[in-house]
């Protein structure tokens, strides 16, 4: 399709000059998001700065038959913001205030646009947290934590995005303004927002969002265990989960992501351990001890080596670096690698990553774990040489198969990230036909047309291609790219 | 096919349930005094599907029945032919302790589930009212909740994936049983609170939690001019307490005082260590209590303010932002003559019995910041300002999409709600 002059005088007339890109430089700059594999043109960009503003261009583009895929900043892995059949893409970066904050009634009002730990920054006077913590939550915006119910190291305490999330005003695909939810608990249509939360775009362009804030915890305390195998951390976990323990956060690093933190940021994580595992206690002063010792007694008898505790604020923010920078290692090494969102139930964390490695060794291949063990939510690094064509082709083969792991084992294909364009071709090996065609009917009542984020998600769309999953392997290194800034912490 | 009639080789569950089939059991069946044509009590998930494109084939208007708890205080439907009783799905599906998860059919009762979980130290993160009889999909369907909601999150918060039957027959499911799993829609997360008026949950799978190693209840007596002091109340919201529920002073347990006015009880459930600090907070703020509960009593105290919703006779139910008792004091004037049931740290107002004009209350609550989620004979209400015609023309959309061939109900009254 191609913008006329004057359609892009409409649309100026619209969203002000300001607020329409549609240089070669700028299109280019939003083909993609952080999965730059699937990448498709749009015809061009806007940044409204208003739900006004928001519903006129979506009216717009109803009443030509043009797509829009909504956008947050782009961090997603799953090729959710790729503008796959061209089209208007939707920038919300502008939309980054926060509109209202009420710290007695513990919730706030935002635009999609701010920034998630921006979020978290204004509310920090109040002594307030807003829960969702996605390790990308530098960058990404809380309307993006929205459309893929964002979770994060510390969502096994709290809960995932959509438990945070109290009403949203959505621009539906006529343009037409509704508001799901209220600022109480089950307000009118939180039914609906149910559905919309982590609908990634396809349902409706959210444009201003209620969160529930919580109060930010007493005392908190980390640990850092380090194992002689994998499978001795993830028996750990479970073991805390049975005690009854439940800790804000369990993650783990395996011995290959160790050494590629280790090699770039010489944090004096143990290289020869099999895994370390961090976890993280918080809550009231009174109590954590208590827990933090349980936690160490478990450990211990589950094989921990050694412990480290952080004594401060400055030794905690070490211990998580390593965590937190650990996708960054990935990206700066010269190997490629394929990222995987699996997710098993977490009794069987350790016979799953048993799993993953014989799929992986089948193949003469490498992986690295970096994962929400807590959650039984792992990010397998499947690695290969990218100059070696056949080992990229076996490494693909080698992601399917540790999805499909992951479904025989009642799991499934996506914890955190989404399915996008990416995970598309898996839905049909997880879903029975009859519960994709409900799936997309519920789409086809919102959006008839498939005009908002269309493509995503579910197999089989008109004029969608197939996700790169089941076909070519991409030519790139990696399957993401890591983040510019800092150490690139998106996962 | 007759539905009353136990299938031939279906499960012995199904049948032995289904005996007495007959006047007494349609008449058990009954939503707001209409009994139905007929029942089917299918005992497997696939004999629910049967049932339903049998009913489809007869054009039958459907209502997917759990535990009676609050069907039959509904206003009858405009049709309703067949009651399909769920009640003999009744199995624990999967339970792994150290998942903290649970898979269960959808007729198992919510206080068979306590006591399964009971017995490794877990909790059932979801309060309905009269627990023994409440079914795990009634549950689910009505979106219960109770003094504990804001700690345990909505049914839909909880829900981690369900299969449901759809009213041609066909099952379908999304979610799964793992905590994180965001491949599809959350359509399970959108039938909670449908009443049965989309389709039919046959199984869920739900997040756990760890049973709280303490427990505390402290009943104070209150009268309007205390529920006012919004001083007093300020700091609990942070305190994060289990519970802070205000009821009529009568049905606080025995030992409390007695007579008009309020019983105010805070909750608290935690490690031991947090539980005492808690307390001395709350004592600091509110004064020594009239009456302490711990433990199993403690526990006992919030299953009877989560049945006092579930009372025979007219009932309004609102949502607020306010979260505190002092919340409440704009609604005493318009809300005089009922018994007031206030969930505080959830803002859920439920007024039970006759008010005096039920309009004039909804509109004066309404001004107040207190969003009328739901009237039961009440008598006329305004409608909720909320739906406006885009929203109810997309609700009306997402139901013919999910249940296109209306089979269900009460699926108008889904599309009229909310």
């Amino acid at each position: 399709m191609t913008f006329t002059a004057d359609d892009l005088a409409e649309l100026r007339a619209l969203l002000g000059d300001d607020g329409v890109l549609d240089s070669e430089a700028a299109r280019f700059t939003y083909e993609a998001d952080a999965l730059t594999l699937e990448r498709a043109l749009p015809d061009v960009v806007v940044l409204p700065r208003s739900t006004d503003e928001v519903a006129a261009l979506v009216r717009w583009a109803a009443a030509r038959g043009v797509p829009v895929t909504p956008r947050g900043a782009g961090t997603g892995l799953a090729g959710g913001a790729t503008p796959e059949r061209g089209g208007i893409v939707l920038s919300l970066n502008r939309m980054d205030r926060v509109l209202r904050v009420d710290a007695a009634r513990l919730l706030a009002w935002v635009q999609p646009g701010l920034v998630n730990l921006h979020l978290s920054a204004a509310v920090a006077p109040h002594g307030l947290v807003f829960a969702p913590d996605p390790a990308s939550q530098q960058v990404s915006t809380v309307g993006g934590n929205v459309a893929t119910n964002a979770g994060g190291p510390h969502c096994l305490k709290y809960g995932v995005t959509f438990n945070h999330v109290r009403a949203a005003t959505v621009v539906l695909a006529d343009g037409a303004v509704v508001t799901l939810g209220g600022e109480a608990c089950d307000g009118p249509a939180s039914d609906l927002l149910a559905v919309v939360v982590g609908s990634e775009g396809t349902l409706g362009i959210v444009t201003e969002i209620c969160v529930r804030l919580l109060p930010r915890a007493e005392a908190v305390k980390t640990m850092l265990f380090d194992y002689a195998t994998l499978g001795a951390a993830c028996r750990t976990v479970s073991a805390a989960i049975a005690a009854g323990i439940v800790p804000a956060a369990m993650e783990i690093m395996d011995v290959h992501t160790v050494a590629m933190v280790e090699a770039w940021l010489g944090l004096g994580l143990p290289t020869d351990a099999g895994a370390v595992l961090l976890i993280e206690v918080d809550g009231p002063a009174a109590g954590l001890d208590a827990q933090a010792e349980t936690i160490a007694r478990l450990a211990h008898e589950h094989g921990a080596r050694s412990a480290r505790v952080a004594r401060d604020e400055a030794e905690r923010l070490a211990l998580w670096r390593g965590r937190k920078s650990a996708f960054g290692a990935y990206g700066r090494s010269r190997s490629g690698f394929y990222i995987m969102d699996g997710v098993v139930p977490r009794s069987r964390l350790a016979e799953a990553m048993e799993g993953i490695t014989a799929i992986c060794a089948e193949r003469g291949l490498a992986c690295g774990h970096v994962f929400h063990a807590g959650d039984g939510n792992f990010h397998p690094h499947v690695l290969f040489d990218a100059e070696d064509a056949a080992q990229q082709a076996r490494a693909l083969e080698a992601s399917h198969e540790i999805l499909r792991l992951c479904i025989r084992m009642g799991g499934t294909i996506s914890g955190e990230h989404g399915v996008g364009i990416e995970k598309r071709p898996m839905m049909a090996e997880l879903y029975a036909a009859e519960d994709l065609a409900l799936m997309t009917a519920v789409r086809a009542a919102f959006d008839p047309a498939q005009r908002l984020n269309p493509c995503k998600i579910y197999p089989g769309g008109a004029g969608c291609g197939e996700g790169r999953a089941h076909g070519r392997p991409p030519a790139q290194l990696g399957g993401a790219r890591a983040g510019e800034g800092g150490e690139g912490p998106w996962i | 096919m007759d539905l009353n009639a136990p299938r031939a080789g279906g499960s012995e569950r199904g049948a032995q349930a289904a005996g007495g089939a007959g006047g007494a059991d349609v008449a058990r069946h009954a939503i707001g005094g209409v009994a139905p044509r007929r029942v089917a009590r299918p005992a497997t998930r696939e004999e629910a599907a049967g049932v339903l494109r049998e009913a489809a084939r007869e054009g039958l208007a459907v209502v997917p029945w759990g535990g009676g708890v609050a069907l039959p205080h509904e206003a009858a439907p405009q049709r309703y032919d067949l009651a399909l009783d769920l009640g003999a799905l009744d199995r624990i599906v999967a339970y792994d302790p150290e998942d903290l998860t649970i898979t269960a059919e959808c007729g198992v009762t919510v206080a068979a589930l306590r006591a399964a979980l009971a017995a490794h130290g877990q909790e059932l993160p979801l309060e309905a009212p009269h627990a023994a009889r409440a079914t795990l999909g009634g549950a689910l369907a009505a979106n219960a909740s109770g003094p504990r909601r804001l700690r345990f999150g909505a049914p839909r918060d909880r829900i981690l994936g369900a299969r449901y039957a759809l009213g041609d027959g066909t099952l379908a499911r999304s979610g799964g049983s793992v905590v994180k799993n965001v491949a599809g829609y959350g359509l399970h997360r959108m039938m909670c609170g449908s009443r049965g008026g989309l389709a039919a949950i046959v199984e869920a799978s739900l997040k756990l939690m760890p049973a709280p190693a303490a427990r505390v209840a402290l009943v104070y007596a209150a009268d309007a001019a205390a529920l006012a002091e919004a001083g007093r109340w300020a700091a609990l919201p942070g305190l994060e307490p289990a519970a802070l529920t205000v009821a009529p002073r009568d049905a606080a347990p025995g030992g409390a005082p007695h007579g008009d006015g309020f019983a105010v009880t805070v909750a608290l459930e935690d490690d031991a260590a947090w539980v005492a600090e808690q307390e001395r907070r709350v004592t600091a703020a509110l004064g020594a209590p009239a009456l302490r509960l711990e433990g199993a009593a403690a526990r006992a105290l919030l299953e009877d303010l989560a049945d006092l919703e579930e009372t025979p006779g007219p009932r309004l139910t609102f949502a607020t932002s306010g979260n505190t008792p002092a919340a409440l004091v704009a609604a005493l004037g318009p809300l005089a003559g009922a018994r007031l049931v206030f969930h505080a740290p959830a803002g859920r107002l439920h007024a039970l019995g006759a008010v005096a004009d039920a309009r004039e209350a909804v509109l004066a609550l309404a001004r107040a910041g207190f969003a009328l989620l739901d009237a039961r004979g009440a008598g006329e209400v305004p409608p909720a300002p909320a739906p406006f015609a885009a929203l109810r023309a997309l609700r009306a959309r997402v139901r013919d999409a999910v249940d296109p061939g209306g089979r269900f109900a009460l699926g108008e009254r889904w599309v009229a709600s909310g």
